[in-house]
């Protein structure tokens, strides 16, 4: 009984972490790898996200609809400081950290002065089970799916869409892709619009579970740093699962012997020795094998 | 050249402005003013500028990497709580039972740059690019900051010091013991963070600094480091590993940082977990974007207005966003700092004026 | 035993294999010009020679000792002198100061401004010290990056394209500079793009082409070689592309 509610327990654990991880990197690794630039105003985007989810669900729209909301509102967003600030920096990795980082003030202390420190939170939905005397929420479970369906569906979507061909065309090599005719600073604003899309989605489906104020997505992306630095650059999607795999089974492992905190450590300690061993990310690190495979 | 020489020469070369006879007696008129500042301000204002002196420190430790060897991190406020919080701890134990400052002195700055050499090695010799190695250290930060938030409980004691979780260390005194100033008794002088002692010690260590850093960015290593800055690779090819120098830059600036630290410390003898927090780590990347990074002296003047005006600012709850909204402005008008833009656009008008009026002559 | 002897190099970008295979060996005071159309790998060879990249497979000997693994910075000191293809300068500082950078590792004071003078000279850069390297002519960077590389005294001197952007009378002085040192004793290779430069050094070539090597000989039987020709002739639009750029 105790090896199974302990089990239980830790599965329920890790499924939670991963998509922890998932969800609040997806967006910020889809801009990192598209075009090198990290969104420091990621968690910015996630709070827009989660701040019109708790606004349209008090006016009276269904919670399902809520967060589409939320995500929609926070793509726009990212579409305009796209095209006001962002594309003004591209090539300039070190410049780029820095202004977005400076919209992500502006954009925290805003809604501080505007909406003050804590917003109505919405109610978490669809109750709970119980396994060996322990009861887990339903909602846990099913956010953990929706985390594998965005990464599957973000894989289809670079896979079979004429905007992911495109857009791989333009990771690959700007120039080329331009003088084949994509428009690459469309394809760069549509990526950046997705990227905080995803993020302001997945603020609205976190926000269902949390208190919201105004440095509600602070909380989550020291740990989507660690992911997008651990996923590297080179291919998006296995980057990113790889990533989540390895740094939310550490942070699992340690949060369920220690506490949160020494999780976190656990996972930035096991990003160094990551980056020691492979520089340039696991994704890269995967595509060589590949390539030595190949060879045989 | 002879030994007074060659650092004279070092102090006005060519990788900072102030290469003219009225740049330095500006800078000696800068230094007169400052230095008579308790003859005409009051007690409160003193203590003011001399917590805005300490910011310059950690502005300077920024300038150095990001502007001079082109590594940007944002989690300077790493070194600077690290160093305020092994100082706090240190004093608390040397201090305040044997009056030993300069052993807490060595420790608040060698917890700091150890760190920075243990990230440095993994960091810079894994060749990490240059957006991770921003974005790493400011996990770190926040997460010494997450671990001291919860050290309140009675376990939490180094020696006779409580780390106190969020209530930091020593802001309840008479219960707890608050982290010292600091006393060197064989003088006799204390530095007590409300004396004139202490106004004249941080001005004079940022004087010294400013002026060290200057030698510094002209010397050969000096050279180097802009060399790494421009390009990493050809530098190599030249001979020099740029692992082992950024690694270096990273250490002293560590060492700049923690200064911030230690004197925030013993200025106001208490330390909250909240000097890893955010704006700590993004207001230096302010001031010195803003001012400008390539330049030492912008940024202590940008620095010292920047944190001037936010202080103004605080009173109407607008300081945050107005600071993002001026590094935002900034970055996208005059990318290489408002003050080296200003003193660049100068020069060239007054190039421009000079070659006009040859040609009438 | 060779100065520089490469064996079975190999370095793979994600599924593209860059170079692949390369045996390639240089003997002491070689003059020797590496060609091939786009994409044949020479800047990835290039690069591995100097160090900033490290090779999937093979190995490097230079001067017998391996070098496979060996830091760009330890290569330099050891002897291997390099000019890059893009801008081998700081543009921000002046020349004197760009010059001091390889030349500070030995020298200082007079005897440095002695060098610099010297090198300068024989660059034809004289009197420029104090110029910022932005001002100079495009030809003057060239030389000046060519100078820094032979500022650290080196045993094997690498040259990737040292005439891009440069009119007929500056690659014909660059040709006569590549001679000169040449004659000095210092082993050379020159990674080069145009066909016409690679004549006038009349030194033997080595032909890649999908990161094998394809060909090696003399300058005349590489000039007679069907094949090479070919795969020159099915590169040639895009080098009508580079040049127009220039």
């Amino acid at each position: 009984m105790e090896t199974i509610s302990f089990i239980v327990g830790l599965l329920y654990q890790y499924a939670d972490t991963i998509a922890l991880l998932a969800l609040s990197a997806i967006g910020l690794i889809i801009i990192f790898g598209m075009m090198g630039v990290i969104n420091m105003a990621h968690g910015e985007m996630m709070m827009i996200g989660a701040y019109i989810t708790s606004f349209s669900y008090y006016a009276g729209i269904p919670t399902a609809l809520a967060v589409i909301f939320g995500g929609i509102g926070a793509g726009v967003a990212g579409m305009v400081l796209e095209r006001l600030v962002i594309r003004r920096f591209y090539g300039q990795l070190l410049s780029s950290l820095v202004a977005t980082w400076g919209l992500s003030l502006i954009l925290s202390q805003g809604a501080l002065l505007v909406f003050g420190q804590l917003i109505q939170s919405v109610p978490t939905p669809f109750g709970s089970f119980t396994v060996a005397d322990l009861s887990y929420s339903y909602y846990r479970v099913f956010i953990f799916l929706v985390a594998l369906v965005m990464i599957a569906g973000l894989w289809g979507l670079f896979r079979f869409t004429r905007f992911g061909v495109r857009a791989r065309a333009t990771m690959e090599n700007p120039r080329m892709a331009r003088a084949l005719g994509v428009d690459t600073t469309r394809v760069y604003a549509l990526t950046f619009g997705l990227g905080t899309m995803l993020g302001g989605f997945a603020g609205g489906l976190l926000a269902l579970t949390s208190t919201i104020g105004p440095f509600y997505g602070m909380t989550y992306t020291p740990q989507a740093f660690i992911t997008v630095v651990v996923g590297g650059g080179a291919e998006v999607v296995t980057g990113l699962l790889a990533s989540v795999l390895s740094l939310g089974a550490i942070k699992t492992i340690f949060m369920n012997q220690t506490n949160i905190l020494l999780g976190h450590v656990a996972m930035l300690v096991l990003a160094f020795v990551i980056i020691r061993l492979m520089p340039s990310g696991i994704s890269d690190w995967v595509e060589r094998r590949q390539v030595r495979v190949r060879e045989r | 050249m002879s030994v007074i020489q060659r650092p004279l020469a070092l102090l006005v070369g060519p990788q900072e402005m102030g290469r003219t006879w009225y740049f330095w007696v500006g800078f000696v008129i800068v230094i007169g003013v400052g230095a008579a500042a308790p003859q005409y301000l009051g007690r409160f204002d003193l203590l003011n500028l001399a917590n805005f002196l300490t910011s310059i420190f950690l502005a300077l430790s920024l300038c150095l990497i990001w502007g001079f060897c082109g590594i940007l991190s944002l989690g300077q406020a790493a070194f600077l709580g690290l160093g305020g919080y092994a100082y706090g701890v240190a004093g608390i134990n040397f201090i305040e039972s044997h009056g030993n400052t300069w052993a807490a002195l060595g420790i608040g700055l060698a917890v700091p740059v150890a760190l920075a050499a243990v990230l440095g090695f993994v960091m810079f010799y894994a060749r990490l690019k240059g957006v991770y190695v921003a974005i790493l250290m400011l996990v770190v930060t926040l997460l010494f900051e997450t671990f001291l938030n919860q050290t309140a409980g009675q376990g939490w004691f180094i020696g006779d010091a409580h780390l106190g979780g969020n209530n930091g260390l020593g802001r309840f005194s008479g219960v707890i013991k608050r982290p010292p100033s600091f006393i060197f008794s064989e003088g006799g002088i204390k530095f007590l963070g409300k004396s004139y002692a202490f106004f004249y010690l941080t001005f004079g260590l940022a004087v010294l600094c400013y002026l060290g850093l200057r030698i510094m960015v002209n010397s050969k290593l000096g050279f180097v480091m802009v060399a790494i800055r421009e390009d990493p690779e050809r530098t190599e090819a030249l001979g020099y590993d740029v692992r082992l120098i950024q690694l270096i830059v990273f250490c002293v600036s560590a060492l700049l940082a923690s200064m911030s630290g230690i004197l925030y410390v013993s200025w106001g003898r208490f330390i909250t977990p909240d000097v890893f927090g955010v704006y700590n780590n993004i207001l230096p990347v302010i001031w010195v974007a803003v001012a400008g990074r390539k330049s030492l002296t912008a940024t202590v003047i940008g620095t010292l207005v920047l944190v001037w005006m936010s202080q103004r600012l605080t009173e109407t709850d607008y300081a945050f966003v107005v600071l993002g909204g001026i590094l935002v402005g900034a970055m996208l008008l005059l990318p290489e700092g408002v003050i080296t833009g200003i003193v660049d656009r100068s020069a060239g008008l007054r190039a421009r004026l000079a070659a006009r009026l040859r040609a009438r002559a | 035993m060779p100065l520089l002897e490469v064996k079975n190099l190999s370095k793979a970008f994600g599924g593209v294999r860059a170079v692949d295979g390369v045996d390639f060996s240089l003997e002491q005071g070689e003059l020797r010009s590496i060609i091939g159309p786009n994409g044949a790998g020479k800047s990835t060879l290039f690069k591995l020679l100097l160090g900033s990249i490290k090779p999937d497979k093979g190995k490097i000997w230079f001067r017998d000792r391996d070098v496979t693994r060996a830091e760009p910075h330890t290569r330099a000191h050891m002897g291997i002198g390099v000019k890059f293809q893009h801008l081998g300068v700081y543009g921000d500082l002046t020349v004197r100061h760009n010059m001091q950078l390889p030349l500070q590792h030995s020298l200082s004071g007079e005897a440095m401004d002695a060098e610099i003078a010297r090198l300068l000279e024989r660059l034809n850069l004289a009197g420029t010290e104090e110029r910022r390297v932005a001002e100079l002519a495009h030809g003057q960077r060239q030389w000046l990056a060519i100078g820094m590389a032979l500022a650290m005294r080196p045993v094997l001197l690498l040259l990737d394209e040292p005439t891009a952007g440069m009119g007929p009378e500056e690659t014909r002085e660059t040709g006569s500079l590549v001679h000169s040192v040449h004659e000095e004793g210092v082993t050379i290779v020159v990674v080069e793009h145009d066909m016409a430069f690679v004549r006038q050094l009349g030194a033997p070539v080595t032909v890649l082409h999908y990161g094998r090597v394809f060909a090696e000989g003399s300058l005349a039987a590489i000039e007679d070689n069907e094949d090479v020709r070919n795969i020159y002739l099915g590169a040639s639009r895009t080098m009508a592309v580079r040049s127009r750029r220039h």
